[in-house]
This record gives structure tokens, sequence and C-alpha cells, in this order.
């Protein structure tokens, strides 16, 4: 009986021709971001490398010179592109693209895509994901709100009721038909997806469709909790036309004024701290020491005194190496550590924001699902750390490599010193190692734990409001 | 006018009309506080750098009337460019919180990539965007004023009091026209309340022809939405098909066209790539630096006033020869970066009108001072800054002159000029226009599907 009405159900959906109207528009949407968006990351990535590649040559041609100038000279990374920001860019354009690699200091990403684009980025970025948070969900309520109401409105209701038909039956039945209409909307939008994907996919794209899969599964429950609860509420109210009030008010709520009102109120709470405190704390440390009672200039005297002792020498000039080099290497792990402090801080309070947010997706789900869709597609706070911290690591090692250089190969004192291309060469290339898969899920945790809650709540609520079902609603 | 006092009474009796307004005012409120705190923490951080600035040269000018300095003393620190807060930020946060509003400039670092100090922000707070007063009244008033007049007679002609109403005599359109603004008014009314709420939130003076503009923007604004209302009751059979249409029009205003007029904007005019910009000027210093020695000596001879005794460069004159060199290579590569931009915003400004949406926004920020433009104004004057500051200490150095008393008086100061008034007085009134003309047309469209013949078929 259930599969008979959800099957009338899906057939008089795919009847009104408003409905094809809009699902047709969604799909052409969803086409048209996704053909753009391929596009645009295409390029952006044929830019990054192509910078990567013009910086080698700097870097390698930069002729010879003392390594630790060399040091200074530094060198700029680039932060290869997400094969899923196809789908959902996420923070993308909001985060730096480069991070400038040089002796004694961690740079931030800088240059923001957005900060090169008109304020138009700021309505909001056409993309799948978008598409599917925003509009298909309003499609969903349009088709859904008469479900119930409308029958009851024009007395079917009755009719249908006392032919013997369970109120469940009846519920469940044009959830399901409802549902089905979406799903076959929406699949072959999907396997487009997917065969884009499965194109682009090169062999470093482990856990790509691991990735895929926590998309589909986190948007299909967003979907259903969207279906159930248009029925649900359907189901409980006089009029179509109360039901369609309270369903788009809802959307309202969910799409347009959650995102915003989330983060105004959790970043009150939760300030970021400001960039002239921060860098303020950040100098005073390497300068103090992170307890603020280790002068850096006592720590590199104690330094001194303790190599000389090992050595059992009492004049820098007898050490078998040179002292400044070493010298450089211990202040870059002093402040190494000043710096892991203070950006993991910063880090994460971003993070911690970023959590809270989601977890208000408990509000309004579409918080929960904008976490998750961007941990999974891998452009996300958590993402972005990933390559802020492995591009400082490749700046420790570099740094070091030089260092090493200059305290073995410089004779103490020679400030003629230089070094050449064949340790400029020894320098490798960074490659950012893709975040693996299991700290994806860990970074969509809290935004799947809510929806699927949301998506227990609203089956609940669709049970509940079958068994409430009254042919006349007071 | 009876009708139009009727109308209202009318509409004032009805509870859920009460729920409307009180929460309207309520995301009003929010969006102004919201947005004056955000002018408040910019303010902050002005006061900080100007005490900065000011507390050096105060050192500056103390050193020397003691003695003569060499300018490497003071020509390596970075002078702060400020942009000072905008005039209306409690009215939009626009682009504040993306783009810089300072700029460290040392003399060292003129053709390196700009060190723009934008404030930390967690990047998914730029995405979201703030929950400010542009915020409520671009996105959410639509909303507010369909939600109180979308069913102007869909209603009725559903329950058919339609004709019974029809045969008192009143013309359809002139009915439906004064229900809409009876309906609406209460609603804009908190609006324009706010705009001048915002207004009254700045400490800048003269900004009354803003604020002026800003609620003219806002009522066209709303009009032309309840014109999209009036429209739309002539076509609905029923309240819910009304809702329906008048829901699925703002959403294409409000989210569908500006994020596809963003598409097209970056696929006609991409944006430029800065990554390749900063690995280029990398490549064009580094074919400087090895030429050094002979871009000095061909200096030089081009500027034998400038060469020292025995025209011996040092490291400095050096290190300045092959900056210059590198602005020359770079200049035209930037250029072309800046331009595209500005392509991009032209042609924004150019569609704008596709959706009263983007013009309303677009205008409340230029208003405010948050937009596009006074950051592009500023960001010209920071590149025509760090060429006053070159021109002051160039040719000290290669004179080797060092800063005495006398040069307080000429030091590089950083003052933003703000844009000639009539430019952006032209920008807001035609996009003011625009929406005018949008709501005029929305209007004509509606007058005649209300017309009784129509309205009879």
């Amino acid at each position: 009986m259930i599969l008979g009405i959800a099957r009338k159900e899906f057939v008089d959906a795919w009847r009104d021709g408003r409905f094809r109207l809009g699902a047709a528009l969604v799909l052409v949407l969803l086409l048209v971001s996704g053909l753009l968006a391929r596009q645009q990351v295409a390029r952006a990535q044929g830019e990054r490398d192509a910078a990567t590649a013009l910086e080698r040559k700097n870097w390698l041609e930069q002729g010879d010179k003392n390594s630790h100038s060399a040091g200074h000279y530094g060198v700029n990374v680039f932060k290869p592109t997400s094969p899923l920001a196809v789908f959902d860019r996420g923070i993308e354009p909001f985060v730096g693209t480069s991070v400038f690699l040089e002796a004694h200091r961690q740079n931030q990403a800088a240059f923001l895509p957005a900060q090169d684009a008109t304020a138009m980025r700021r309505f909001g970025e056409l993309s799948a994901a978008v598409a599917l948070q925003m509009l298909v969900p309003l499609l969903i309520v349009l088709l859904a709100f008469g479900a119930l109401a409308g029958e009851r409105e024009s007395g079917t209701l009755r009719q249908i009721l006392s032919l013997g038909v369970r109120p469940r039956q009846l519920v469940l039945g044009k959830a399901l038909g409802l549902g089905a209409t979406v799903a076959v909307l929406l699949l072959p939008a999907a396997g487009v997806m997917a065969f884009l994907l499965a194109r682009a996919a090169g062999p470093e794209a482990t856990g790509l469709w691991a990735r895929a899969g926590g998309l589909a599964l986190s948007y299909s429950a967003y979907l259903a909790i969207f279906v159930a609860l248009s029925v649900a509420v359907s189901a409980s109210t006089r009029t179509s036309r109360t039901a369609l009030t309270i369903l788009l008010s809802i959307w309202a709520l969910n799409c347009i004024v959650a995102p915003r009102l989330a983060s105004d109120v959790i970043h009150q709470s939760l300030p970021t701290p400001k960039l002239a405190e921060f860098e303020a704390e950040m100098q005073k440390g390497v300068m103090e020491g992170l307890d603020g009672h280790d002068p850096r200039n006592k720590r590199l005297a104690d330094f001194q005194r303790d190599t000389l002792a090992k050595h059992g020498k009492t004049r820098v000039e007898d050490l078998p190496f040179n002292f400044q080099g070493l010298v450089m290497l211990e202040s870059e792990r002093i402040a190494g550590e000043v710096f892991d402090f203070h950006f993991g801080k910063l880090w994460d309070r971003i993070q911690a924001q970023d959590r809270a947010v989601a977890l208000a997706g408990v509000g309004a789900p579409m918080l929960a699902l904008r976490s998750a869709s961007m941990a999974f597609a891998g452009t996300d706070f958590a993402h972005h750390r990933h390559f802020a911290v492995s591009a400082e690591q490749h700046r420790r090692e570099f740094v070091r490599v030089l260092n090493e250089d200059l305290m073995n190969n410089a004779r103490p004192g020679d400030h003629r010193y230089a070094a050449g291309r064949a340790l400029w060469e020894q320098l490798p290339v960074f490659r950012l190692e893709p975040l693996p898969v299991h700290d994806a899920w860990g970074a969509a945790r809290a935004g799947v734990l809510v929806l699927a809650g949301w998506l227990l709540a609203a089956l609940g609520t669709l049970f509940f409001s079958a068994g409430r079902l009254r042919v006349v609603n007071a | 006018m009876r009708t139009l006092g009727l109308e209202l009474r009318l509409f004032l009796v009805e509870r859920a009309m009460w729920v409307i307004l009180a929460l309207f005012a309520g995301t009003l409120a929010y969006g102004i506080a919201n947005g004056a705190s955000v002018g408040l923490a910019a303010r902050a951080s002005a006061d900080a750098a100007e005490k900065e600035t000011f507390e050096w040269n105060r050192q500056v000018r103390e050193a020397l009337e003691r003695q003569a300095l060499d300018p490497r003393q003071v020509a390596g620190r970075p002078t702060i460019a400020l942009l000072p807060p905008a005039p209306l930020p409690a009215l939009a946060v626009g682009q504040s919180d993306l783009l810089p509003a300072q700029e460290a400039i040392s003399l060292w670092r003129l053709e390196k990539p700009s060190e723009g100090r934008a404030e930390l922000e967690n990047p998914s707070r730029l995405l979201a965007g703030r929950f400010d007063l542009a915020f409520v009244l671009v996105w959410l008033l639509p909303l507010f004023l369909l939600a109180a007049a979308y069913d102007l007679c869909a209603g009725d002609r559903e329950s058919g009091t339609l004709r019974m109403v029809l045969a008192q005599g009143v013309t359809p359109w002139r009915w439906i026209s004064l229900r809409a603004l009876a309906r609406g008014t209460p609603v804009l009314i908190l609006a324009v309340g706010a705009v001048l709420a915002a207004g009254t939130m700045t400490e800048e003076r003269g900004v009354g022809t803003r604020i002026l503009l800003a609620a003219l923007v806002v009522v066209v604004y709303g009009l032309f939405w309840l014109a999209v209302a009036a429209l739309v009751n002539g076509f609905a059979r029923s309240a819910a098909a009304a809702a329906t249409a008048a829901g699925s029009i703002w959403v294409l205003f409000v989210l569908v066209l500006p994020t596809l007029l963003n598409v097209v904007v970056e696929s006609l005019h991409p944006s430029p790539s800065r990554a390749e910009l900063v690995a280029e000027s990398r490549a064009a210093a580094a074919e400087a630096e090895k030429r050094g020695n002979e871009l000095v000596s061909s200096f030089y001879k081009d500027h034998p006033e400038l060469a020292p005794a025995g025209m011996q460069a040092d490291m400095t004159s050096r290190m300045l020869a092959v900056q210059d060199e590198v602005g020359r290579a770079m200049d035209p590569v930037r250029e072309r970066f800046a331009e595209s931009i500005l392509q991009q915003q032209r042609l924004v400004d150019l569609w704008r009108f596709a959706s009263p949406a983007i013009a309303a926004h677009e205008a409340l920020t230029d208003l405010a001072g948050t937009g596009y433009w006074r950051h592009r104004a500023f960001q010209e004057q920071v590149t025509a800054f760090k060429g006053v500051v070159h021109d002051y200490y160039s040719p000290k150095f290669h004179k080797r002159q060092p800063l005495t008393k006398a040069d307080v008086s000429s030091f590089p100061r950083f003052e933003y000029v703000e844009e000639d008034t009539s430019r952006w007085k032209t920008r807001v009134t035609t996009g003011l226009i625009g929406i005018a003309a949008l709501a005029a047309l929305a209007a004509i469209l509606a007058a005649f599907r209300l017309s009784p013949r129509k309205l009879a078929a």
C-alpha cells in the first residue's frame, strides 16, 4: 500500500509542470556550476603549477651565495587545489594561496582570491554544493507543502482514509514518493559528478571515493530531513497555506539567516585575536621565551657555554665547525617552539569556532551539512591548516639544510663563503601530501553527527505526525 | 486616501502582522549593533596605527633635534598607510572585513607584493558574511515585505470574495496598489528608521546626503518588492500559489542572479593569477640582482647630479638601483593585473541592474564607504605614496646626504584623500534610478495585469 501511494505521489510530481520547470532549473544550475567550477579549479591549478615551476627556476638559478642568505632569499610555495573543490569550493576563496618560506619567520598564507575579485563574491558562489544546500530544499518544500494539507483542504483526505488506508501508510507513502522524486531528479547529476571525478582523479587521489561517499551520505541525509519535515508539517496543519508559510520560514531561517547569525554570535563569544596582539605576543615569545622568563640572549649565551664545554674548547673559533651556523640552527629551534605555540593557539581557536558553528547545526541543519561538506571536499579549515603546517615543516627542513651547510662548510669568519646550485638542488620541491581520509572524516564528524540526529528527529516527527493525522485539524 | 487608511487599519489588526513587524525590528536592531561593533573595531585599530605612527615620528624628530641621522636608520622602518574608518560603518560591513585598511610601506620593500595588514579572521566567517544592516535590508527586507503583502487579492480570489470587493466599484489596480502600500508602509518605516539610526553612529560630519540616499535606496528597493507582490497577485489563483511565486522570484533575484553574475564575470574576465605575479616579480628581482653593478653605473650616467663623489656605489645605492629595475619590469604586469580587476568591477556595474538586490547592495556599501571603490581609491593612493617614499629617500642615499632637522617638515606622510563626492553620488544615483526603473516596470506589468478586462478573463 505504501508503495502504491509513493508511486502515485511520484507520478503526480512529475506531471506537475511547475515542478518540472523548477527541476529543470535546478539541474541546469547544477550542470553549469559544475562545468564552470571545473574550469576554474583547473585554471587555478594550472596557474599554481606554472608559478611553482617558475619559483623552482628562480631558486635554482639564484646564483652562488652564502647558504644563510639563500634562506633569506626564501621560496614561495603554492597551495594545490582539492579535486573535490569542483563540487564545494568552501573557504578556498577566503584563504591564502601561497606562503613565503624564509629564514627566521613563519609567514601566514597570503593572497586571498576573494581580495582579487569584486564584491559580488560576497553574494555567494554558484556551486553544486550551494544548489543542493539551498535550492533543492526549497524545491522540496514547494513540492511537499500541500501533500496532506492540500488533500485535507479539498476533502480528499476524508475519502482516502475512509477507504481503509491507514494514516501511517498514507504519510509514509507520501514521504517515500517525494523522496523518490528528488532522488530521481538528482541521480543523473550525481552520476555526472562521479564521472567527472573518475576522469579527474589521478593516481594520488586516494580516498577520493571515500570522501565522495561521505558527501553523498551527508547530502542524502540533509535532503531526507527536508522531505520528512515538509510532509510532517503538511500533515499537521489545517490549510496548505499555513503549511507553506511555516515551511518557507523554516527554509529561510535555515538557509539565509542561520549561517550569518551563527557565525556572528559564535565569534562574539569565541573571538579571534587581533592581528596586532597576535604579532606582539609572538615577538615577545621569540625574544623572551614562551614563559617570558627565558630571554633569547641568555639562552644563546648558555648554549654557547654548553657547546664549548662539550667540545672542551674555550673559544668558538676553535670549534671544529662554524659556530654561527649552529647558532642559527638553535635559534630556529627556539623560534619554532614559539611559532608552534602561537599559531597552534590561533588555529585551534578558528577550528573551535568552526566546530561551534557545526554544532549550532542543532538549530539549523544547513550549518552541520556545510561543515561536513567542506570537510569531505577538502576545502575547510582543517585542510587549510594541514597545508600551512606542511609548508612550515618544509620551511624548517629547508632552513635546517641551509644552516647545516653553513655550519659544516663555511670556515669561521669567512664572510665570502658561497654555496651554489649543487646545494640548491638538494632541497626538494614542496609537495603537499593529501590529508588522510580518516582525518577528513574526523573534521566532518561534528557535522555528520548533528545531521544524523536531525534525520532521526525528522523521521520521528514524521511518524508522530502520521499517528496524529486528522481529517479536520482544529 | 480613505482606502489607504482603511487597509492600514485592517493590516494592523492582524496579529500575524505585529509578529512580522516585531521580528523585523529585532533583526534590524541586531544588524545595526553588529555593524556598529565592526565600525568600533575599525576605529580602535586605526587609532592604534595612528598612535604608532605619531610615536615614531616624535622619536625621529627628537633624534634629529639632537643630531643629523643616516637615512638608513629611518627609511627601513615601515610607515603605515591608513584607510580611515568608513563614514557610515553601521550601514554595511561590505568589503571592510576582507580588504586591508592598513598597509605597511618601507623603502626596501616598495617592489615586494603589497603588505596589506588585514585583521586575522576565520575564513568561514568571511564566507558566511556578516549579519549587518545591509544584509537585513537587501536579503531580509524583501522577505518581510512579501510575508506582509504576498496575499493582496489571491486569497480573495480563492475564497470568492474578490467579486464582492470589485463590485464596490473600486478599480482593481488602485485597490491592490493601495493595499500593497498599506501593508508595506509599516515595514518600510522601520527600515528607514534603522537607516537613520545607523546614520547617527558615526563621528564623521556631513554624512546627511549619504543617509538620505541610503534611505531612498531602501524605499525604492522596497517599492520594487511591493510591485512584485502586486504582479504576482495578478496571476495567482490561490494565496499559496502567490506565496510560491513571490518566494521563487525572491530566490531568483537575491540568490541565483547575483551568483550567476559572479560566475559570468569570473568567466569573461578571469581574476589574474597572484601566484604567477609573485613568481614573476621574484624572477625580475633575480634578473636585476645579477645586473646590479651595471644598473648602478648606468643610473649614474643618466643622473650625474645624484652620483656620489668618485662614482663609487655602495650597498644601499646598488639595492635602490636593483629595486628600481624590478619596478620597471613589474609595472606593466601589475598594471595588467589591476586592469583586469577593474574590468570585472565595470562589468558588475553594468550588470548590477539584472537584479535590484545587486544594485541596492552596491549602493548601500558605496554609501557606507565599505565598498569596492573606496578600497580601490586607497590602493591607488598607496601606490602613489610608494613613489613619494622612493623619491624622498632615493637622492639622499645616492648623494649620501644625512637627514637633518630641516627634513622633518618634508617627511613622507600618508594622508588618505576621500574620493570626490560627485563620483560616488553619480554611482549611487545611477543605481537608484536603475532600481526605480525596475520597480516601475514591475508596477506597470502589475497594473496591466490587474486591469479589469484582464482580471475578468
